[in-house]
Protein backbone atom coordinates (compact mmCIF):
# COMPACT_ATOMS: atom_id res chain seq x y z
CA UNK A 1 0.00 0.00 0.00
CA UNK A 2 1.24 3.62 -0.83
CA UNK A 3 2.17 6.15 2.25
CA UNK A 4 0.38 8.93 0.60
CA UNK A 5 -2.33 8.37 -2.06
CA UNK A 6 -4.20 11.06 -3.32
CA UNK A 7 -7.20 10.32 -6.04
CA UNK A 8 -9.62 11.87 -7.64
CA UNK A 9 -8.93 15.64 -6.07
CA UNK A 10 -9.75 18.84 -7.09
CA UNK A 11 -9.56 22.42 -5.50
CA UNK A 12 -10.44 25.64 -7.19
CA UNK A 13 -10.29 29.05 -4.38
CA UNK A 14 -13.07 31.95 -4.43
CA UNK A 15 -16.97 31.99 -4.51
CA UNK A 16 -19.16 32.12 -7.05
CA UNK A 17 -18.63 34.63 -9.96
CA UNK A 18 -14.67 34.80 -9.48
CA UNK A 19 -14.25 31.26 -8.58
CA UNK A 20 -10.88 29.76 -10.55
CA UNK A 21 -10.57 25.88 -10.42
CA UNK A 22 -6.79 25.33 -9.21
CA UNK A 23 -6.04 21.69 -9.27
CA UNK A 24 -8.49 19.28 -11.55
CA UNK A 25 -8.56 15.70 -11.04
CA UNK A 26 -5.02 14.82 -9.50
CA UNK A 27 -3.95 11.11 -8.48
CA UNK A 28 -0.92 10.88 -7.00
CA UNK A 29 0.43 7.78 -4.73
CA UNK A 30 3.86 8.06 -3.15
CA UNK A 31 5.44 4.88 -1.69
CA UNK A 32 7.00 4.12 1.51
CA UNK A 33 10.80 5.83 1.34
CA UNK A 34 10.18 7.07 -2.11
CA UNK A 35 11.60 10.81 -2.90
CA UNK A 36 9.39 12.20 -5.10
CA UNK A 37 9.50 15.67 -6.71
CA UNK A 38 6.83 17.96 -8.70
CA UNK A 39 8.00 19.96 -11.33
CA UNK A 40 5.61 22.73 -12.14
CA UNK A 41 5.66 26.62 -13.11
CA UNK A 42 5.22 29.38 -10.76
CA UNK A 43 1.71 29.95 -9.66
CA UNK A 44 0.45 26.26 -11.41
CA UNK A 45 -0.86 25.11 -8.23
CA UNK A 46 1.88 23.54 -6.70
CA UNK A 47 1.37 25.01 -3.30
CA UNK A 48 -1.86 23.77 -3.21
CA UNK A 49 -1.44 20.43 -4.40
CA UNK A 50 1.47 19.92 -0.98
CA UNK A 51 -1.00 21.57 1.23
CA UNK A 52 -3.75 18.88 0.44
CA UNK A 53 -0.98 16.31 2.08
CA UNK A 54 -0.11 18.58 4.92
CA UNK A 55 -3.89 19.08 5.57
CA UNK A 56 -3.90 23.10 5.45
CA UNK A 57 -6.07 22.78 2.04
CA UNK A 58 -8.84 20.31 1.91
CA UNK A 59 -9.57 19.08 -1.30
CA UNK A 60 -13.31 20.08 -3.10
CA UNK A 61 -13.40 16.33 -4.22
CA UNK A 62 -11.60 13.43 -3.89
CA UNK A 63 -9.80 12.27 -1.08
CA UNK A 64 -6.26 12.57 0.08
CA UNK A 65 -4.94 9.65 2.64
CA UNK A 66 -2.25 8.84 4.53
CA UNK A 67 -1.48 5.38 5.64
CA UNK A 68 -4.70 4.53 4.59
CA UNK A 69 -6.29 7.05 6.86
CA UNK A 70 -8.01 10.04 5.32
CA UNK A 71 -6.48 13.82 5.85
CA UNK A 72 -8.49 16.19 7.46
CA UNK A 73 -5.98 18.35 8.97
CA UNK A 74 -2.34 19.54 9.47
CA UNK A 75 -0.48 16.63 12.28
CA UNK A 76 2.66 16.08 12.96
CA UNK A 77 3.37 13.09 10.81
CA UNK A 78 3.22 15.21 8.18
CA UNK A 79 6.59 17.98 8.07
CA UNK A 80 5.84 20.32 6.22
CA UNK A 81 8.89 22.69 5.23
CA UNK A 82 7.88 26.02 4.22
CA UNK A 83 8.93 28.59 0.77
CA UNK A 84 9.97 31.38 3.42
CA UNK A 85 11.77 29.51 6.31
CA UNK A 86 8.75 30.39 8.70
CA UNK A 87 10.95 30.14 11.73
CA UNK A 88 8.97 32.27 14.16
CA UNK A 89 11.67 35.27 14.51
CA UNK A 90 11.66 35.62 18.67
CA UNK A 91 13.15 32.02 19.68
CA UNK A 92 16.25 30.89 19.17
CA UNK A 93 17.76 28.19 16.99
CA UNK A 94 17.25 25.79 19.45
CA UNK A 95 14.09 27.65 20.50
CA UNK A 96 12.36 27.15 17.12
CA UNK A 97 13.06 23.04 17.12
CA UNK A 98 12.08 22.78 20.55
CA UNK A 99 8.70 24.17 19.80
CA UNK A 100 8.34 21.42 17.87
CA UNK A 101 10.11 18.43 19.94
CA UNK A 102 8.53 19.15 22.79
CA UNK A 103 4.45 19.59 21.32
CA UNK A 104 5.40 15.59 19.84
CA UNK A 105 7.18 13.97 22.19
CA UNK A 106 4.80 15.27 25.36
CA UNK A 107 5.80 12.04 27.50
CA UNK A 108 9.51 12.57 27.00
CA UNK A 109 12.03 14.00 30.24
CA UNK A 110 12.73 17.20 29.89
CA UNK A 111 16.52 15.61 29.07
CA UNK A 112 15.42 13.36 26.32
CA UNK A 113 13.47 16.58 24.69
CA UNK A 114 16.74 18.39 24.92
CA UNK A 115 19.40 16.11 23.65
CA UNK A 116 16.70 15.06 20.79
CA UNK A 117 16.84 19.07 19.73
CA UNK A 118 21.00 18.81 20.05
CA UNK A 119 20.66 16.00 17.62
CA UNK A 120 18.68 17.55 14.97
CA UNK A 121 20.64 20.97 15.29
CA UNK A 122 24.00 18.65 14.80
CA UNK A 123 22.72 17.07 11.85
CA UNK A 124 21.99 19.71 10.32
CA UNK A 125 25.30 21.59 11.11
CA UNK A 126 24.19 24.35 12.80
CA UNK A 127 25.72 23.59 16.62
CA UNK A 128 27.59 26.62 16.43
CA UNK A 129 24.62 28.59 16.09
CA UNK A 130 21.87 27.04 18.33
CA UNK A 131 21.39 30.20 20.85
CA UNK A 132 21.26 32.38 17.47
CA UNK A 133 18.25 34.41 16.29
CA UNK A 134 17.03 33.48 12.94
CA UNK A 135 17.49 37.23 11.79
CA UNK A 136 21.67 36.60 12.63
CA UNK A 137 21.39 33.76 10.53
CA UNK A 138 21.84 33.68 6.18
CA UNK A 139 18.98 32.47 3.60
CA UNK A 140 20.50 29.23 3.61
CA UNK A 141 20.72 28.46 7.39
CA UNK A 142 17.29 29.65 8.33
CA UNK A 143 16.07 27.17 5.76
CA UNK A 144 18.09 24.25 7.36
CA UNK A 145 16.60 24.87 10.72
CA UNK A 146 13.43 24.77 8.92
CA UNK A 147 14.81 21.13 8.04
CA UNK A 148 15.92 20.20 11.41
CA UNK A 149 12.46 21.61 13.23
CA UNK A 150 10.93 19.58 10.59
CA UNK A 151 12.54 16.24 11.01
CA UNK A 152 12.54 16.50 14.88
CA UNK A 153 9.39 15.44 14.75
CA UNK A 154 10.15 12.40 12.96
CA UNK A 155 7.21 12.86 10.19
CA UNK A 156 5.94 10.10 8.20
CA UNK A 157 6.69 12.10 4.95
CA UNK A 158 8.59 15.20 5.05
CA UNK A 159 7.19 17.60 2.18
CA UNK A 160 8.76 20.79 1.28
CA UNK A 161 7.36 23.91 -0.56
CA UNK A 162 9.86 25.23 -2.85
CA UNK A 163 12.48 25.12 -0.09
CA UNK A 164 15.36 26.58 -1.41
CA UNK A 165 13.27 29.10 -4.60
CA UNK A 166 14.58 32.05 -1.86
CA UNK A 167 18.71 30.71 -2.12
CA UNK A 168 21.32 31.98 -3.94
CA UNK A 169 22.49 29.24 -6.63
CA UNK A 170 25.30 27.92 -4.74
CA UNK A 171 23.67 27.64 -1.22
CA UNK A 172 21.15 25.99 -3.47
CA UNK A 173 23.46 23.63 -4.32
CA UNK A 174 24.72 22.81 -1.05
CA UNK A 175 21.38 22.34 0.59
CA UNK A 176 20.25 20.16 -2.04
CA UNK A 177 22.66 17.96 -1.67
CA UNK A 178 22.66 17.96 2.12
CA UNK A 179 18.94 17.18 2.29
CA UNK A 180 20.00 14.25 -0.47
CA UNK A 181 22.31 13.24 2.05
CA UNK A 182 19.82 13.69 5.14
CA UNK A 183 17.49 11.40 3.07
CA UNK A 184 19.48 8.37 2.15
CA UNK A 185 20.70 8.54 6.14
CA UNK A 186 16.84 8.76 7.31
CA UNK A 187 14.97 7.01 4.64
CA UNK A 188 11.72 9.09 5.12
CA UNK A 189 9.63 9.51 2.29
CA UNK A 190 10.37 12.61 0.39
CA UNK A 191 7.63 14.81 -1.49
CA UNK A 192 9.46 17.53 -2.78
CA UNK A 193 8.39 20.77 -4.72
CA UNK A 194 10.00 22.89 -6.86
CA UNK A 195 10.23 25.17 -10.28
CA UNK A 196 13.46 23.37 -11.13
CA UNK A 197 13.97 20.82 -13.78
CA UNK A 198 17.36 20.03 -12.63
CA UNK A 199 16.96 20.27 -9.13
CA UNK A 200 14.03 17.73 -9.81
CA UNK A 201 16.21 15.46 -11.39
CA UNK A 202 19.18 15.52 -9.47
CA UNK A 203 17.20 14.40 -6.52
CA UNK A 204 14.18 12.73 -7.10
CA UNK A 205 13.45 8.86 -7.24
CA UNK A 206 10.37 10.00 -9.49
CA UNK A 207 9.75 13.38 -11.25
CA UNK A 208 6.12 14.11 -12.00
CA UNK A 209 5.28 17.16 -14.14
CA UNK A 210 2.45 19.51 -12.91
CA UNK A 211 1.45 20.47 -16.21
CA UNK A 212 -0.41 24.06 -16.57
CA UNK A 213 -3.27 23.24 -18.09
CA UNK A 214 -6.11 25.70 -16.31
CA UNK A 215 -7.24 24.47 -13.82
CA UNK A 216 -3.80 22.10 -13.43
CA UNK A 217 -3.31 18.53 -13.75
CA UNK A 218 -0.37 16.22 -13.02
CA UNK A 219 1.83 14.91 -16.26
CA UNK A 220 2.94 11.42 -16.90
CA UNK A 221 5.84 10.81 -14.07
CA UNK A 222 9.15 10.13 -15.12
CA UNK A 223 11.70 7.62 -13.25
CA UNK A 224 14.95 9.05 -12.80
CA UNK A 225 16.95 5.75 -12.36
CA UNK A 226 20.62 7.62 -12.08
CA UNK A 227 23.09 6.12 -9.65
CA UNK A 228 22.97 7.21 -6.05
CA UNK A 229 24.95 9.53 -4.83
CA UNK A 230 25.26 11.44 -7.64
CA UNK A 231 27.51 14.44 -8.37
CA UNK A 232 26.16 17.43 -10.04
CA UNK A 233 29.26 18.20 -11.64
CA UNK A 234 29.40 14.66 -13.67
CA UNK A 235 25.66 14.20 -14.25
CA UNK A 236 26.18 17.56 -16.66
CA UNK A 237 27.93 15.55 -18.76
CA UNK A 238 25.74 12.08 -18.64
CA UNK A 239 23.55 11.24 -21.41
CA UNK A 240 20.95 9.57 -19.31
CA UNK A 241 20.50 12.64 -17.22
CA UNK A 242 20.30 15.24 -20.02
CA UNK A 243 18.24 12.77 -22.13
CA UNK A 244 15.57 12.44 -19.31
CA UNK A 245 16.12 16.85 -18.61
CA UNK A 246 15.47 17.15 -22.38
CA UNK A 247 12.47 14.97 -21.91
CA UNK A 248 11.42 16.77 -18.65
CA UNK A 249 11.71 20.31 -19.91
CA UNK A 250 9.86 18.72 -23.07
CA UNK A 251 6.55 18.16 -21.48
CA UNK A 252 6.49 21.37 -19.14
CA UNK A 253 7.28 23.86 -22.66
CA UNK A 254 4.80 21.12 -24.83
CA UNK A 255 2.01 21.62 -22.20
CA UNK A 256 2.51 25.32 -21.68
CA UNK A 257 2.57 25.87 -25.61
CA UNK A 258 -0.88 23.75 -25.65
CA UNK A 259 -2.56 26.18 -22.98
CA UNK A 260 -3.13 28.68 -25.58
CA UNK A 261 -6.78 30.71 -24.49
CA UNK A 262 -9.47 29.47 -26.20
CA UNK A 263 -12.09 31.98 -25.92
CA UNK A 264 -16.25 31.06 -26.87
CA UNK A 265 -17.30 34.40 -25.65
CA UNK A 266 -19.95 36.19 -27.73
CA UNK A 267 -18.59 39.62 -28.43
CA UNK A 268 -20.81 42.87 -29.04
CA UNK A 269 -19.35 45.64 -30.02
CA UNK A 270 -20.68 48.80 -28.29
CA UNK A 271 -23.68 50.21 -29.83
CA UNK A 272 -22.77 53.95 -28.77
CA UNK A 273 -21.73 57.30 -31.02
CA UNK A 274 -19.26 59.59 -30.59
CA UNK A 275 -19.77 62.63 -28.40
CA UNK A 276 -20.27 65.65 -30.84
CA UNK A 277 -17.51 67.55 -28.58
CA UNK A 278 -18.58 70.85 -30.86
CA UNK A 279 -21.61 70.95 -28.40
CA UNK A 280 -20.00 70.69 -24.87
CA UNK A 281 -19.47 73.84 -24.57
CA UNK A 282 -22.98 75.20 -24.95
CA UNK A 283 -26.13 74.66 -23.97
CA UNK A 284 -27.23 71.98 -25.83
CA UNK A 285 -25.04 69.61 -24.29
CA UNK A 286 -27.37 70.21 -20.99
CA UNK A 287 -30.34 68.54 -22.68
CA UNK A 288 -29.06 65.51 -24.40
CA UNK A 289 -30.65 62.37 -23.40
CA UNK A 290 -27.82 60.03 -23.07
CA UNK A 291 -25.77 58.54 -25.43
CA UNK A 292 -26.81 58.65 -29.01
CA UNK A 293 -26.95 54.77 -30.51
CA UNK A 294 -26.72 53.52 -34.21
CA UNK A 295 -29.92 52.07 -33.50
CA UNK A 296 -31.30 55.63 -33.39
CA UNK A 297 -30.11 56.70 -36.73
CA UNK A 298 -32.97 56.51 -38.73
CA UNK A 299 -30.82 57.13 -41.87
CA UNK A 300 -26.72 57.45 -42.21
CA UNK A 301 -25.37 58.84 -44.76
CA UNK A 302 -21.31 57.44 -45.54
CA UNK A 303 -19.35 59.75 -47.69
CA UNK A 304 -16.95 58.22 -49.72
CA UNK A 305 -14.36 59.78 -51.02
CA UNK A 306 -13.76 59.13 -54.84
CA UNK B 1 33.83 65.10 11.84
CA UNK B 2 33.00 68.75 10.58
CA UNK B 3 29.63 67.62 9.85
CA UNK B 4 28.38 65.30 13.20
CA UNK B 5 29.88 68.90 14.57
CA UNK B 6 27.20 71.35 13.01
CA UNK B 7 24.35 68.63 12.97
CA UNK B 8 25.23 68.69 16.49
CA UNK B 9 25.08 72.61 17.20
CA UNK B 10 21.89 72.74 14.95
CA UNK B 11 20.43 69.68 16.78
CA UNK B 12 20.71 71.96 20.08
CA UNK B 13 20.85 75.78 18.46
CA UNK B 14 17.54 75.82 16.78
CA UNK B 15 14.97 74.52 19.55
CA UNK B 16 16.64 77.02 21.93
CA UNK B 17 15.97 79.99 19.15
CA UNK B 18 12.55 78.46 18.85
CA UNK B 19 11.79 78.55 22.50
CA UNK B 20 13.63 82.19 22.80
CA UNK B 21 11.30 83.35 20.02
CA UNK B 22 8.22 81.60 21.74
CA UNK B 23 9.37 83.20 25.02
CA UNK B 24 9.31 86.71 23.30
CA UNK B 25 6.40 86.53 21.89
CA UNK B 26 5.09 85.82 25.32
CA UNK B 27 6.46 88.46 26.84
CA UNK B 28 5.46 90.89 24.17
CA UNK B 29 1.70 89.67 24.80
CA UNK B 30 2.12 89.64 28.72
CA UNK B 31 0.66 92.36 31.14
CA UNK B 32 3.53 94.41 32.50
CA UNK B 33 2.93 96.22 35.58
CA UNK B 34 3.20 100.13 35.23
CA UNK B 35 4.08 102.67 38.08
CA UNK B 36 3.18 106.01 38.25
CA UNK B 37 3.40 108.20 40.91
CA UNK B 38 0.49 110.49 41.31
CA UNK B 39 -0.79 113.13 43.65
CA UNK B 40 -3.69 112.07 45.33
CA UNK B 41 -7.04 114.50 46.77
CA UNK B 42 -5.57 114.83 50.40
CA UNK B 43 -1.88 115.98 48.52
CA UNK B 44 -0.08 113.26 49.11
CA UNK B 45 2.17 111.39 46.72
CA UNK B 46 0.91 107.49 45.88
CA UNK B 47 2.68 105.33 43.75
CA UNK B 48 0.14 103.71 41.99
CA UNK B 49 0.18 100.34 39.89
CA UNK B 50 -1.63 98.87 36.48
CA UNK B 51 -1.19 96.01 34.47
CA UNK B 52 -1.09 97.18 30.99
CA UNK B 53 -0.54 95.05 27.86
CA UNK B 54 -2.34 93.10 25.19
CA UNK B 55 -3.17 90.62 27.69
CA UNK B 56 -3.00 92.23 31.00
CA UNK B 57 -3.37 89.21 33.51
CA UNK B 58 -0.56 87.19 31.63
CA UNK B 59 2.75 87.35 34.00
CA UNK B 60 5.60 87.47 32.30
CA UNK B 61 8.02 85.33 31.84
CA UNK B 62 10.17 87.08 34.68
CA UNK B 63 7.10 86.97 36.97
CA UNK B 64 6.22 83.27 36.00
CA UNK B 65 9.86 82.39 37.47
CA UNK B 66 10.06 84.42 40.43
CA UNK B 67 6.16 83.61 41.45
CA UNK B 68 7.20 79.63 40.60
CA UNK B 69 10.92 79.74 42.32
CA UNK B 70 9.30 78.26 45.33
CA UNK B 71 7.66 75.19 44.07
CA UNK B 72 10.54 74.42 41.85
CA UNK B 73 13.50 75.18 43.98
CA UNK B 74 12.09 72.77 46.67
CA UNK B 75 10.24 70.75 44.49
CA UNK B 76 9.07 67.73 47.18
CA UNK B 77 8.07 70.43 50.15
CA UNK B 78 5.17 69.92 51.71
CA UNK B 79 3.28 73.63 53.11
CA UNK B 80 0.01 72.20 53.07
CA UNK B 81 -2.57 69.74 51.15
CA UNK B 82 -3.03 72.39 48.37
CA UNK B 83 0.64 74.07 48.80
CA UNK B 84 3.43 71.42 47.69
CA UNK B 85 6.35 71.43 45.63
CA UNK B 86 5.90 70.83 41.90
CA UNK B 87 7.26 67.42 41.89
CA UNK B 88 5.70 66.32 45.00
CA UNK B 89 2.10 67.01 42.78
CA UNK B 90 3.74 65.53 39.96
CA UNK B 91 4.45 62.46 41.96
CA UNK B 92 0.66 61.83 42.71
CA UNK B 93 -0.92 62.75 39.69
CA UNK B 94 1.62 59.86 38.38
CA UNK B 95 0.82 57.36 40.77
CA UNK B 96 -2.88 58.11 39.91
CA UNK B 97 -2.20 57.94 36.48
CA UNK B 98 -0.16 54.55 36.94
CA UNK B 99 -3.13 52.65 38.68
CA UNK B 100 -5.88 54.03 35.82
CA UNK B 101 -3.07 52.99 33.79
CA UNK B 102 -2.56 49.62 34.71
CA UNK B 103 -6.05 48.74 35.10
CA UNK B 104 -6.65 50.26 31.31
CA UNK B 105 -3.74 47.56 30.08
CA UNK B 106 -5.48 44.56 32.14
CA UNK B 107 -8.55 45.15 30.37
CA UNK B 108 -7.59 46.77 27.17
CA UNK B 109 -5.34 43.99 26.15
CA UNK B 110 -7.73 40.98 26.31
CA UNK B 111 -10.39 42.88 24.16
CA UNK B 112 -7.87 43.46 21.62
CA UNK B 113 -7.13 40.09 21.35
CA UNK B 114 -10.64 39.03 21.22
CA UNK B 115 -11.37 41.62 18.44
CA UNK B 116 -8.26 40.34 16.37
CA UNK B 117 -9.18 37.14 16.70
CA UNK B 118 -12.61 36.89 16.72
CA UNK B 119 -15.23 37.97 13.58
CA UNK B 120 -18.19 37.84 15.13
CA UNK B 121 -16.71 39.57 18.33
CA UNK B 122 -15.59 42.09 16.73
CA UNK B 123 -19.16 42.50 15.02
CA UNK B 124 -21.39 42.60 17.72
CA UNK B 125 -18.35 45.13 19.97
CA UNK B 126 -17.11 47.39 17.29
CA UNK B 127 -19.83 49.64 16.99
CA UNK B 128 -20.17 50.14 20.77
CA UNK B 129 -16.64 50.56 21.00
CA UNK B 130 -16.31 53.16 18.24
CA UNK B 131 -19.01 55.24 20.20
CA UNK B 132 -17.41 54.97 23.12
CA UNK B 133 -14.16 55.61 22.05
CA UNK B 134 -14.30 59.60 21.41
CA UNK B 135 -15.75 60.38 24.65
CA UNK B 136 -14.25 63.11 26.93
CA UNK B 137 -12.81 62.17 30.20
CA UNK B 138 -15.55 64.69 31.38
CA UNK B 139 -17.96 63.30 30.19
CA UNK B 140 -16.99 59.86 31.85
CA UNK B 141 -16.13 61.44 35.39
CA UNK B 142 -19.44 62.20 36.54
CA UNK B 143 -20.57 58.84 35.08
CA UNK B 144 -17.81 57.34 37.54
CA UNK B 145 -19.26 58.95 40.83
CA UNK B 146 -22.68 57.70 40.26
CA UNK B 147 -21.10 53.94 39.31
CA UNK B 148 -19.13 54.20 42.69
CA UNK B 149 -20.68 56.30 44.72
CA UNK B 150 -21.08 53.47 47.57
CA UNK B 151 -17.30 53.32 47.72
CA UNK B 152 -15.79 54.30 50.86
CA UNK B 153 -12.60 52.77 52.46
CA UNK B 154 -11.93 54.54 55.91
CA UNK B 155 -8.65 53.74 58.17
CA UNK B 156 -8.70 53.68 61.56
CA UNK B 157 -8.26 57.53 62.41
CA UNK B 158 -12.06 57.66 60.81
CA UNK B 159 -10.33 59.67 57.36
CA UNK B 160 -11.55 57.97 54.21
CA UNK B 161 -8.76 56.71 52.43
CA UNK B 162 -10.38 55.54 49.21
CA UNK B 163 -13.52 57.28 48.40
CA UNK B 164 -15.71 57.65 45.57
CA UNK B 165 -14.25 60.28 43.69
CA UNK B 166 -10.65 58.15 43.92
CA UNK B 167 -12.64 55.64 42.04
CA UNK B 168 -14.65 57.67 39.68
CA UNK B 169 -11.20 59.15 38.88
CA UNK B 170 -9.48 55.43 38.12
CA UNK B 171 -12.79 54.45 36.34
CA UNK B 172 -12.18 57.80 33.91
CA UNK B 173 -8.51 57.27 33.40
CA UNK B 174 -9.11 53.44 32.58
CA UNK B 175 -11.50 53.96 30.38
CA UNK B 176 -10.09 56.72 28.96
CA UNK B 177 -6.76 55.54 27.88
CA UNK B 178 -7.96 51.79 27.17
CA UNK B 179 -8.77 52.50 23.90
CA UNK B 180 -5.38 53.06 21.72
CA UNK B 181 -4.24 49.75 23.69
CA UNK B 182 -7.44 47.87 22.28
CA UNK B 183 -7.17 48.92 18.76
CA UNK B 184 -3.68 48.63 18.65
CA UNK B 185 -3.55 44.73 20.04
CA UNK B 186 -6.64 44.31 17.50
CA UNK B 187 -5.03 45.37 14.81
CA UNK B 188 -1.68 43.36 15.42
CA UNK B 189 -3.79 40.16 16.36
CA UNK B 190 -5.35 40.21 12.95
CA UNK B 191 -1.55 41.36 11.20
CA UNK B 192 -0.10 38.36 12.49
CA UNK B 193 1.65 36.69 9.44
CA UNK B 194 -0.67 33.77 8.08
CA UNK B 195 3.28 31.80 7.88
CA UNK B 196 3.15 31.80 11.89
CA UNK B 197 -0.35 30.80 12.19
CA UNK B 198 0.45 28.15 9.53
CA UNK B 199 3.57 27.06 11.63
CA UNK B 200 1.07 26.52 14.41
CA UNK B 201 -1.46 24.09 12.96
CA UNK B 202 1.18 21.85 10.95
CA UNK B 203 3.10 21.41 14.89
CA UNK B 204 -0.86 20.97 16.23
CA UNK B 205 0.13 23.69 18.77
CA UNK B 206 -2.60 23.56 22.04
CA UNK B 207 -4.44 26.43 21.99
CA UNK B 208 -2.85 27.83 24.92
CA UNK B 209 0.87 27.39 23.62
CA UNK B 210 -0.13 29.27 19.99
CA UNK B 211 -1.04 32.30 21.74
CA UNK B 212 1.83 32.52 24.13
CA UNK B 213 4.22 31.54 21.98
CA UNK B 214 3.13 32.57 18.47
CA UNK B 215 -0.14 34.94 18.52
CA UNK B 216 1.14 37.17 21.55
CA UNK B 217 5.13 37.46 20.92
CA UNK B 218 3.74 38.67 17.41
CA UNK B 219 1.76 41.34 18.29
CA UNK B 220 4.05 42.73 21.14
CA UNK B 221 5.15 45.44 18.75
CA UNK B 222 1.94 46.82 18.11
CA UNK B 223 0.69 46.41 21.52
CA UNK B 224 3.39 48.39 22.61
CA UNK B 225 2.44 51.28 19.99
CA UNK B 226 -0.95 51.21 21.85
CA UNK B 227 0.63 51.25 25.41
CA UNK B 228 2.84 54.19 24.64
CA UNK B 229 -0.38 55.94 22.92
CA UNK B 230 -2.87 55.08 26.25
CA UNK B 231 -0.10 56.00 28.17
CA UNK B 232 -0.13 59.74 27.01
CA UNK B 233 -4.10 60.01 26.71
CA UNK B 234 -3.62 58.81 30.39
CA UNK B 235 -1.68 61.94 31.28
CA UNK B 236 -4.21 64.22 29.62
CA UNK B 237 -7.21 62.84 31.36
CA UNK B 238 -5.49 62.86 34.80
CA UNK B 239 -5.53 66.53 34.48
CA UNK B 240 -9.22 66.83 33.71
CA UNK B 241 -9.84 64.68 36.49
CA UNK B 242 -7.85 66.42 39.27
CA UNK B 243 -9.54 69.70 38.22
CA UNK B 244 -12.93 68.13 38.55
CA UNK B 245 -12.27 66.39 41.89
CA UNK B 246 -10.05 68.92 43.32
CA UNK B 247 -7.75 65.94 44.09
CA UNK B 248 -4.17 67.31 45.18
CA UNK B 249 -2.20 67.09 41.70
CA UNK B 250 -0.96 68.67 39.21
CA UNK B 251 -3.70 69.51 37.55
CA UNK B 252 -5.82 70.16 41.26
CA UNK B 253 -3.10 72.83 41.65
CA UNK B 254 -3.09 74.37 38.51
CA UNK B 255 -7.31 74.39 38.90
CA UNK B 256 -7.02 75.66 42.76
CA UNK B 257 -4.36 78.60 41.40
CA UNK B 258 -6.49 79.63 38.77
CA UNK B 259 -9.52 80.04 41.54
CA UNK B 260 -6.84 82.34 43.25
CA UNK B 261 -5.86 84.45 40.81
CA UNK B 262 -2.24 83.03 40.61
CA UNK B 263 -1.94 83.31 36.98
CA UNK B 264 2.39 82.27 36.84
CA UNK B 265 1.53 79.15 38.83
CA UNK B 266 -1.23 78.23 35.98
CA UNK B 267 1.73 78.38 33.47
CA UNK B 268 4.10 76.66 36.12
CA UNK B 269 1.79 73.65 35.95
CA UNK B 270 1.18 73.75 31.83
CA UNK B 271 4.97 73.45 31.32
CA UNK B 272 5.48 70.73 34.34
CA UNK B 273 2.50 68.60 32.47
CA UNK B 274 4.09 69.29 29.17
CA UNK B 275 7.71 68.46 30.26
CA UNK B 276 6.51 65.15 32.37
CA UNK B 277 4.30 63.91 29.24
CA UNK B 278 7.14 64.35 27.17
CA UNK B 279 9.30 62.07 29.22
CA UNK B 280 6.87 60.11 29.84
CA UNK B 281 7.00 58.80 25.87
CA UNK B 282 10.01 59.41 25.47
CA UNK B 283 10.31 56.65 28.18
CA UNK B 284 7.85 54.27 26.56
CA UNK B 285 9.16 54.62 23.29
CA UNK B 286 12.62 53.19 24.14
CA UNK B 287 10.51 50.48 25.60
CA UNK B 288 8.68 49.55 22.36
CA UNK B 289 11.79 50.30 19.98
CA UNK B 290 13.17 47.26 22.09
CA UNK B 291 10.25 45.06 21.15
CA UNK B 292 9.71 46.16 17.44
CA UNK B 293 13.05 44.11 16.84
CA UNK B 294 11.63 41.14 17.96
Amino acid sequence: MPLIEIKGASKGFGGKGSRSEILKDINLSIEQGEFVVIVGYSGSGKSTLINLISGLVKPDSGVATIAGETITGPGPDRGLVFQNYSLLPWLTVEENIALAVDEVFKDWTPEQRKEHVKKFITMVKLGHASHKLPKELSGGMRQRVSVARTLAMNPKVLLLDEPLSALDALTRAQIQDEISEIWRENLTTVLWITNDPDEALLLADRVIPLLPTAPATLGEPILVDLERPRDRRTLNHDPKFKKLRSQLIGTLLDAKGRNKVKSAVHVTLPDILPEDLTTVNSLQFLNRSGPKRRGDNKREEVEVAA
Amino acid sequence: MHLIQRFKLESILLPVAAILVCGLFWYLIAGKSITTEKVDEFGDKIKVTKREGLSADLPTPGETWTASRLYITEPFAKRGELDQGILRFTWMSLVLVAQGYFIALVIGTPIGFFLGLSKKFTQAFDPLIQVLRPVSPLAWLPLGMILFSGVKFVNSDGRTTFGASDAAALFTIAICAMWPTVMNTAVGVRAVPQDYLNVAKVLKLSKSRTLWKVLVPATLPYMFTGFRLSLGIAWLVIVAVEMLTGRPGVGGFLWQQYNANSYAHIILCILTIGVVGYVLDRLMSVVESRFKTA
